[in-house]
């Protein structure tokens, strides 16, 4: 029940999100540093797949370095972008909190029910 | 070594705040007259760079680099450094890109303040796993 496709997927995507959250926070916090290439994390397209596919939905996220263009000082963070993605993670992480603790509930319910 | 989102975002605010801390040194400085024969108060730039340890891990101070010490030369005869010829030597202080570092340093460090509320918020969704 535990090692479910949709427990071990879930846990996949709150450690995806988790990783992409600390590394959106170093992008941040290098925004003026010189010549520093912002990271990227991308997980959704193998957690797809791997649900898909029919396997146990364990994944892992890689991170990646921008090759947008760059400013004077070699530097491509865009503060926006992080600023929204940052939002964004944020908000995906609780969901996928939720939807966890939803499973647990209904785990809950039925040893109370029985 | 991990390293969450709070503590990378903590290491972005220690730099920036250090940045700020060299950019109101060099403004408490601009005036300061020295003689001719000594050197001008010189300006401090920090110097950034990444952190890795394989996992991303901020940033960090790698060192202070001194602006010129010949600063610029002025004429004012009635300075009590003066030398025989009327000059004081002035820091090279440019003023306009003071203001500008520190606007940026300052958005910086909000930028990274900003990651520490988000971060907190997603450890305590975390923390409700399970309790109801």
């Amino acid at each position: 029940m535990f090692d479910s496709v949709t427990s071990v997927a879930m846990k996949s995507a709150l450690d995806a999100l988790s990783l992409r959250q600390r590394v959106i926070a170093d992008n941040i916090a290098n925004v003026n540093t010189p010549g520093f290439l912002a990271g990227r994390v991308q997980f959704e397209d193998a957690l797809a797949n791997a649900v898909r596919t029919g396997g146990d939905g364990g994944i892992e996220a890689t991170i990646e370095r921008s090759l947008e263009p760059t400013r004077e000082n070699g530097n491509n963070v865009n503060l926006d972008t992080e600023t929204l993605s940052n939002i964004d993670a944020n908000l995906r992480y609780q969901v996928a909190t939720r939807s966890i603790d939803g499973g647990f509930t209904a785990i809950r319910t039925a040893i109370r029910s029985a | 070594m991990t390293f969450d989102a709070i503590g990378i975002a903590s290491t972005g605010m220690t730099v920036h705040r250090k940045w700020l801390d060299a950019v109101s040194d060099n403004l408490a400085n601009v005036n300061n007259a020295s003689s001719t024969d000594g050197a001008a108060f010189q300006a401090r730039y920090v110097v950034a760079t990444a952190m890795s340890y394989g996992e991303p891990a901020g940033a960090q101070v790698a060192g202070i680099e001194l602006g010129s010490a010949e600063g610029r030369l002025v004429h004012e005869p009635d300075h009590p450094l003066a030398d025989e010829e009327g000059y004081v030597r002035y820091p090279d202080v440019d003023m306009s890109s003071q203001m500008t570092q520190l606007i940026m340093a300052q958005r910086g460090y909000q930028a990274s303040a900003a990651v520490v509320d988000r971060a907190r918020e997603s450890y305590q969704s975390a923390l409700q796993i399970g309790r109801n």
